[in-house]
């Protein structure tokens, strides 16, 4: 009987940690009508604009702003900029009212430019350096031209980011689900592996209990200064300038919202 | 020459009782002090012949031994022997920390060992399949060592500092010597070629005050061994396990660096003494799940040593809880730190 309990439990707890890993990664779904994929330039397939649709839908309504992405060929001579921020004037996007909360992807191919904007909410927790570091992950994949890709991480690291704190650094290696479940496996195995070793009786005595006090000293001793050597080297700036980078953040759009940005080609 | 030690008052066996530490009998009680007894045998040397036959004082049965025991108990008639003519002469131990735990003790306190075993198998927890638990005397060499050492090392201090737009590393030299007397003494070193010696030394420490003058009646019911190895055979096992305590007693007298590198590091170990002594040991012998395990017990401390059958289920169980809620504790940890998953 005894037995049966102490299996039962030990099943519990490898239960209940594989669902705390799962329900992590759960999604609710919460689909919600309307465009977030304006892919004017014709970077998509059918399916795949579908696709991003759906995702886009659900990390929107979790984190109550809306994740759209903006791909034209013609800016009809506007900076892309201007271009993003008369967009969203024009289109009212917004996830809790017309010109709300709302992150903006836009790929200008006629530059070869891309910007990241976030209003509101967006721009309190997708702050100028926040995108930037989005925007360092998803270029390659647009210089590779794999933009479904992009895009998917833009979304995914747009809802992730947008889960942490506003001024905390969201790639710390603390947030990785991975990190989390290595530390914890890593330590338990540790743990673990000192009560089998030490099952069997561990070594109680030390470099004390047999030494004799009386007789045991220092007969003599010398600390003799040598010489001192000294190196200086500059102190890191502290300002981290990423290199891609044109023209720093966000702005004020004419219709009166303000957001963060991130600008860079590629 | 068999010794064997008959009650004065009624004729039955006597043994060394562990409670009262004296040479009793079962049937009166009737109680002798052993430090009374004399001597006579241990001073006389007698011839050594292994092949000779040993008889029963009380039974007159052969006595079945190997060529290291020195005590054991008759197989017929169950009699405590001392097999004097074994502890005479250069093979005489010269001290022994008699049993201060009973047989029934033992086994108590080695239930209790097992039922505390936290990745023990729940049927060896109950353990009901003891097979056989004996009292040997085993015999230990206790080392006394000096050592003379002379350590030459470069030490550095480290010291970082900000001026202006620079960071200073300031790193200053020091050369160190030390010269160190140390002793070691009494450093038990297991003498017996049947023991374990990694189980042996697990079982230690053991507690010097209760050393006495070695007596032929404190062996009286239990088994005792001859060594099989003598003191300078064992020296370099003895220099060996005073290693790493002189290492560390080096370190402890240079203190106060950033870093330490040895140049030159003279060790001299010499052996001042070696004494021949006996320590009480229970070996417990255990049937669990059609193989034999092995324990020692520790005869006057009552320390457990040995290596029991681990569960797999139980494993299974602290591991995955401690991963749980170390999972449990960083998710939370991130979230307080994050908000938000």
């Amino acid at each position: 009987m005894k037995r049966h309990i102490s299996i039962s439990i030990a099943l519990f707890f490898t239960i209940l940690f594989f669902c705390m890993i799962i329900l992590v990664n759960v999604t609710i779904a919460a689909p919600y009508a309307g465009q977030r994929v304006y892919d004017f330039a014709d970077l998509l397939t059918v399916d795949e604009i579908g696709e991003l649709e759906a995702i886009s839908a659900q990390y929107s309504a979790k984190r109550k702003t809306d994740i759209v992405i903006l791909t034209t060929r013609d800016t009809a001579g506007k900076d892309v900029v201007q271009f993003t921020e008369d967009f969203y004037d024009r289109e009212a996007l917004g996830y809790d009212r017309p010109h709300g909360n709302c992150v903006i992807l836009t790929v200008d191919m006629q530059h070869t430019e891309v910007y990241l904007a976030g209003f509101y909410r967006g721009e309190k927790y997708l702050d100028d350096n926040r995108l930037d570091l989005i925007r360092n992950k998803i270029t390659p994949d647009l210089s590779r031209e794999d933009y479904y890709k992009a895009f998917k991480n833009f979304i995914r690291l747009s809802y992730k980011y947008m889960g942490i704190r506003p001024g905390i650094n969201p790639d710390n290696i603390l947030f990785s689900l991975w990190f989390q479940i290595i530390v914890s496996l890593v330590t338990a195995g540790i743990v673990v592996g000192i009560m089998a070793y030490n099952s069997g009786g561990k070594v109680t005595v030390g470099e004390g209990n047999y030494r004799d006090i009386d007789n045991s000293r220092i007969i003599q001793r010398r600390d003799t200064y040598i010489r001192t050597s000294t190196i200086r080297h500059k102190k890191p700036s502290t300002d981290n300038n990423s290199g891609g980078r044109i023209s720093g953040g966000g702005g004020v759009t004419t219709g009166g919202h303000s957001h963060s940005g991130s600008r860079g080609s590629f | 020459m068999v010794v064997h030690y008959k009650c004065p008052n009624c004729g039955d066996d006597m043994g060394f009782d562990s409670q009262s530490g004296m040479l009793s009998c079962h049937s009166c009680g009737k109680k002798d002090n052993i430090e009374n007894i004399p001597n006579e045998f241990i001073t006389t040397t007698f011839a050594e012949d292994e092949a000779k036959e040993y008889h029963c004082k009380n039974c007159g049965a052969i006595l079945l031994t190997e060529a290291e025991t020195m005590a054991t108990t008759c197989s017929f008639c169950g009699a405590g022997v001392v097999l004097a003519d074994r502890l005479s002469g250069t093979l005489a131990p010269s001290k022994v920390i008699p049993f201060t735990i009973s047989k029934e003790e033992a086994m108590s306190a080695f239930r209790n060992w097992c039922r505390n075993g936290r990745l023990t198998p729940k049927g060896f927890m109950t353990a009901d399949r003891m097979k056989g638990i004996i009292g040997i005397y085993v015999p230990f060499w206790l080392y006394d060592l000096n050592s003379k050492i002379k350590v030459n090392a470069l030490c550095t201090k480290v010291r970082t500092y900000t001026r202006g737009d620079y960071i200073y590393t300031e790193t200053k030299y020091f050369d160190v010597y030390r010269e160190i007397n140390l002793d070691y003494i009494k450093v038990p070193v297991d003498a017996s070629e049947k023991m374990n010696d990694e189980l042996m030394d697990r079982l230690e420490p053991y507690h010097y005050g209760a050393l006495k003058d070695f007596k032929m009646p404190y062996l009286a019911g239990y088994i005792a061994e001859k060594y099989t190895y003598n003191d300078v055979e064992l020296l370099p096992r003895a220099k060996s396990k005073i290693e790493s305590y002189i290492d560390s007693y080096i370190r402890s007298t240079i203190t106060g660096y950033t870093t330490v590198k040895y140049n030159s590091k003279r060790v001299d170990i010499r052996k001042r003494h070696a004494y021949y002594v006996l320590l009480p040991v229970w070996m417990v012998y255990y049937d669990y799940d059609k193989s034999e395990y092995t324990f020692a017990m520790n005869g006057q401390t009552g320390k457990v040593v040995g290596t029991p059958p681990i569960s797999a289920a139980k494993v299974g169980m602290w591991f995955s809880g401690i991963a749980g809620i170390m999972f449990i504790a960083l998710r939370i940890l991130s979230l307080i730190i994050g908000g938000g998953l």
